[in-house]
């Protein structure tokens, strides 16, 4: 298998952005369909992810924030705009090259977990590495399943796991490979409570601990709290930022965003 | 109800495209044999009634030495047309003397033809022969001759050319006419000579003054059943007349029973194995079906749906695709009909099929099989459907139980064991019993095979994965992985292979192991150097020597020891028996025979010997005397003198007679092979090249060492083993759609998984990889159990049938690892569109699928 499609790294010529962001969306809109049914998914959207924060996207139900997430993240493309990722414009990437950035540069975690169920936790968490054909660094790996508590856990088949268990497995899927940016996609909307607290502490320990950046989609403010800054969206547009949040800050912007 | 299952038919009629294929290539290859059945039939029909079935009476010997009704006659006298010319209502009377006539070419080889090469005498009445002279004339001298227009085009033969024919006495001859065979260039493969009465009173007559038989034309007005009535009181003992139209009812009706039944019955089982693993393919796909639709089951049964009705839409469902897929298949197999004629010519054995015909049965039963088939196989599927608890809409459940329950292990299991040990208790006891229990047995083992099936397949996916994941990494290990999560669907697809390469390797180690019998007979019985056989039309197995090329062979000085082997048909103790005569005396040194009881050399006057197994058989013991009637209707007591150890395709058969008790009976009787050893000291090669150069004046037939005749007797299955081949690719075709089809709704039942790969960084090549992996698993699962299967039963079919001659086991390894690579390269086609499908999934979709 072919990995000779590299992607500049950040830190080189083309570099961090300006202001330290990983991620960039510039003028990003999406449109389906045409005519009467078109609906603009993302509508000019121009934001920038910074390295080394949580950052949460927040807006109500086709707001574009998933869509947003899928763009940025490679799995989607724009109708019109550009993103980079990395200092590497996405538009103008094969889908093997994309494939090798979400494989190299990019993790996720999805709301419904999203695992593997003939591999083991281990196994699925080194899929990303193994499916490049590298080995883990045993350092590091030990470090991720540390960070989400799971040494005792690896052996077992995604059915035999809890579902809290089943999203740290996720969780430690996309450390794994060290990515530029972990994406999570409403990480705890299958969860109760308490299993949602733990999974949004360990994202939150990935950033503090090990630098992570991570950008999670969401439309809980208690889980918004976790993050260092917040997105809103509403209607495809970016409609305001929040720094600092917490539950209650973000409970009132949604509320005078509402009005 | 009804409209509900219409509507959800529509609805994935993708999803059923397999099982439609399935069922539409069995029933084309159903309807196909039928069709080309029906075909043969009648045109044989019209191809005999019209070739005699003008003729009034037809006279000849009454003797038959065969109990098929075209059976060899003795010759009867030419005298006797003089005596019928005074029957009243006869307008013409015409002997005719039918002969061998090998046409000789320019290399000074005869003809090699696809068909007999006959001979007789011209008839010039066209209402007594279907011949037709369309250039030169009718023969007149004793050497002219006409010959028919393919054998012409094919030796490079023209009118006015000199040339040989073999009768199998060479006769130098010219060629004064063209003839045609009712406007075409012959009939089938077969060759026609036309000598004058002259000449094949000369040549063809076995004496002069007899002749085969004697065509009687009726006078106007007469009919064929008066005239037969006339001309019967004017017969000798031992001569009868019948009427034109029970010779042609006896010709179609032996073509019947012989080719054509054989054709019938052997394309009929073809069509019955693909039947038969396109059932299993069926059945794979509604499983898999009726399984991802659960959740709907249940909610009909939720919302008032009877057990009765969820049941039935499964039914109706096969129902449906089986009537449209099998009138498909109808269509199909003209298509097909037309095919097999190809492939029948192109491997040599060209088909008299003008048009084609279809019977309205033959339509019939292709497609009521067709949807028995298709119903049968989707019975079982609509059970689970039914039984499906109405609370199970509720509940997220697993779309299959993914092991197989303990009780179906056990089943299986007994049921193997009980096979494996049947067949070989039938095969190790022997006696009557063999071929049931062996048959039984055989049975038991598929059965049983496919009842353990999804308990074999996970651990036999696990270590038939093994490598792959050593050499693929990742997407060798989640193929072996998705090849093991569903047992059943797995070893469902894998079955029907797996039946399909069984029948492949049964028959491949069947004939293997008859070649390895005859070559290790003929080893052990020929002890010369060289053989000598026709270079025509049957090879090494037909009877078209000259007499005295072995004589004149062995006055060569090279030659230590020649003798010529013969064979024909005679009633033996009332039974009709395949004999070889030769000059005993001279066996010796030549044909090596371990003789149990009396002595060959012994063997002159009124003796014979058999071969041991029929001494056994028939309780004969030495100095038995057993009356054996000849085809000229004469009985002759012989002694019996010797018994030797044979096996059936030794060189000299079962019954041995001394030539001098057989050519009285049939003059001229041509031989089959001259076998020849050299004088010590004698070079191989210049013995062979002395031997070539008498045989030269022969038609050349061919001179072959050891290991030529061996290998020309062993070849005696011949192209029709790769016809047999050819057949055989539609099971396993039928077998990879089901593999193929099994693979596609697995995809798409895992479309979130695979997004999810996709997501974490699987390229689309590596997508496509692990789904062609998976699908080389299941293709290698079906392929390896097909093989054991096969090789098995082989044996077992082998030993069963050792008394008929095929006691040597031989299991090709070559052949067989070739049927593995096979099996495997066909896992990949399987896989190429399921792959194809999988990589080209939308990203987005399938992650978004909740």
């Amino acid at each position: 298998m072919a990995r000779n499609v590299t992607i500049e790294p950040a830190d080189q010529t083309t570099g961090v952005e300006p202001g330290g962001a990983v991620a960039r969306a510039v003028r990003a809109t999406k449109v389906y369909g045409s005519g009467p049914t078109e609906v603009r998914a993302l509508d000019e959207v121009t934001v920038d992810l910074e390295g080394g924060r949580f950052t949460a996207i927040m807006g109500p139900s086709g707001s574009g924030k998933s869509t947003l997430m899928h763009c940025v993240a490679g799995l989607d493309s724009l109708t019109s705009g550009e993103v980079f990722l990395g200092g590497v414009e996405l538009g103008s990437l094969s889908d093997r090259e994309l494939t090798m950035l979400r494989r190299e540069q990019v993790g996720f975690v999805f709301q419904s977990f999203n695992l593997i169920p003939t591999l083991s936790a281990l196994e699925n968490v080194t899929l990303p590495l193994a499916l490049a054909g590298a080995r883990p660094d045993p350092d590091w790996l030990d470090t991720i399943i540390d960070t989400v508590d799971l040494r005792e856990r690896l052996a077992h088949r995604p059915a035999e796991l809890s579902g809290g268990q089943q999203q740290r497995v996720a969780v430690a899927r996309a450390l794994v490979t060290r990515p530029r940016i972990v994406f999570a996609d409403e990480p705890t909307g299958n969860l109760d409570s308490r299993s949602g607290a733990e999974i949004l502490a360990f994202l939150r320990r990935a950033v503090d601990e090990l630098h992570q950046t991570i950008v999670m989609v969401t439309h809980d403010p208690m889980a918004a709290g976790y993050a260092d800054g917040v997105v809103f969206l509403a209607d495809g547009r970016v409609v305001g930022h929040l720094a600092s949040p917490t539950p209650q800050t973000v409970l009132d912007r949604i509320k005078s965003l509402g009005e | 109800m009804l409209a509900i299952t219409l509507r959800g038919l529509w609805s994935h009629k993708r999803r059923l495209a397999g099982t439609f294929l399935a069922v539409l290539l069995g029933v084309a290859f159903l309807a196909g044999t039928l069709v080309l059945g029906d075909t043969l039939r009648a045109n044989f029909d019209t191809l005999f009634t019209s070739v005699t079935g003008d003729t009034g009476a037809v006279v000849r010997s009454a003797t038959k030495v065969d109990s098929s009704p075209a059976s060899p006659r003795g010759p009867i006298d030419a005298s006797l047309a003089g005596r019928l010319r005074s029957a009243p209502g006869a307008a013409e009377v015409q002997p005719v003397a039918d002969g061998i006539g090998q046409i000789v070419v320019s290399d000074g080889k005869v003809l090699r033809t696809l068909g007999p090469p006959r001979a007789s005498n011209w008839i010039a009445d066209p209402s007594l022969t279907p011949y037709r002279i369309v250039e030169g004339h009718a023969p007149q001298g004793l050497d002219e001759v006409v010959i028919n227009r393919g054998a012409a085009k094919d030796g490079g033969l023209r009118v006015g050319d000199r040339t040989t024919i073999d009768t199998p006495r060479p006769v130098p001859v010219t060629v004064v006419g063209i003839v045609t065979f009712q406007g075409a260039d012959g009939f089938g493969g077969s060759s026609y000579t036309g000598f004058s009465a002259a000449g094949a009173d000369r040549y063809l007559a076995g004496r002069p003054g007899q002749v085969s038989s004697i065509l009687v034309k009726p006078a106007p007005g007469v009919s064929q059943r008066e005239l037969v009535g006339k001309v019967r009181p004017l017969l000798p003992a031992g001569v009868e007349a019948i009427t034109g139209q029970q010779l042609s009812d006896e010709s179609i009706s032996a073509i019947n029973q012989g080719f054509l039944g054989l054709f019938r019955t052997f394309l009929t089982v073809f069509a019955g194995i693909a039947l038969f693993v396109a059932m299993f393919t069926i059945a794979n796909t509604f499983s898999i079906i009726v399984a991802q639709r659960t959740r709907e089951s249940a909610l009909l049964r939720a919302i008032g749906a009877s057990r009765r009705q969820v049941l039935w839409s499964v039914v109706v469902e096969a129902l449906a695709v089986g009537v449209v897929a099998s009138l498909a298949g109808l269509g199909g197999g003209i298509g097909i009909a037309v095919g097999l004629k190809a492939l029948f010519k192109g491997f040599g054995f060209p088909l008299p099929t003008s048009g084609l015909v279809l019977q309205g049965g033959s339509a019939v039963s292709s497609v009521g099989v067709g949807v028995a088939v298709t119903v049968v196989a989707g019975v079982l599927p609509a059970l689970r459907a039914s039984r499906v608890a109405p609370l199970a809409a509720l509940r997220d459940v697993a779309a299959e139980p993914p092991a197989a329950p303990r009780t179906r292990v056990t089943a299986g299991a007994v049921l193997a064991v009980a096979g494996v040990a049947t067949t070989l208790v039938g095969v190790l006891a022997g006696g009557d019993a063999t071929t049931l229990l062996t048959g039984v047995g055989a049975v038991l083992l598929i059965v049983g095979a496919v009842v353990l099936g999804p308990a074999v397949a996970r651990p036999a996916s696990r270590l038939i994965g093994a490598p792959l994941r050593r050499l693929r990494g990742i997407t060798g290990a989640l193929a072996s992985q998705n090849a093991m999560r569903n047992p059943r669907r797995t070893s469902g697809a894998a079955m029907a292979l797996m039946i399909g390469v069984a029948v492949v390797t049964l028959f491949t180690v069947f004939t293997a192991s008859i070649q390895a019998s005859i070559r290790q007979t003929v080893s052990q019985s020929f002890g010369g150097d060289l053989a000598v056989v026709s270079s025509g039309f049957g090879g090494a197995n037909t009877a078209r020597l000259d007499p005295r090329l072995a004589g004149e062979i062995g006055r060569l000085p090279e030659v230590r020891q020649a003798v010529g082997i013969g064979a024909g048909r005679a009633l033996v103790g009332g039974s009709s028996q395949e004999i070889t005569f030769a000059d005993l005396a001279r066996l010796n040194g030549v044909v090596g025979l371990r003789v149990d009881a009396g002595s060959l050399g012994q063997l002159s006057g009124p003796r014979f010997a058999v071969a041991s197994s029929v001494a056994d058989d028939r309780g004969w013991r030495l100095g038995q005397s057993v009356p054996i009637r000849f085809a000229d209707g004469a009985t002759q007591r012989l002694t019996l003198a010797a018994i030797y150890q044979g096996e059936e395709g030794s060189i000299v058969g079962n019954y041995l007679l001394p030539r001098d008790q057989w050519t009285p009976h049939a003059p001229g009787a041509a031989d089959r092979t001259v076998l020849i050893a050299l004088r010590p000291g004698t070079g191989l090669e210049t013995g062979r090249a002395a031997v070539e150069r008498v045989a030269a004046g022969y038609g050349r037939p061919d001179v072959q060492d050891r290991a030529q005749y061996t290998d020309s007797l062993a070849s005696v299955l011949g192209p029709g083993v790769s016809v047999v081949y050819v057949l055989l690719v539609l099971a396993i075709v039928i077998a990879l759609i089901g593999i193929a089809n099994t693979l596609s709704l697995s995809i798409h039942e895992r479309t979130r998984e695979l997004g999810l790969l996709r997501a974490v960084g699987e390229t689309r090549g590596q997508v496509r990889a692990m789904v062609r992996w998976e699908s080389v698993i299941v293709a290698l699962l079906g392929t390896i159990g097909g093989l054991g299967l096969g090789v098995f039963l082989g044996w077992a079919l082998v030993r069963a049938s050792a008394a008929g001659g095929t006691g040597t086991f031989a299991a090709p390894p070559l052949q067989l690892a070739i049927i593995l690579l096979v099996g495997a390269i066909a896992g990949v086609l399987a896989g190429l569109r399921p792959a194809r499908r999988a990589a080209k999934l939308n990203l987005l979709a399938a992650i978004a699928s909740e």
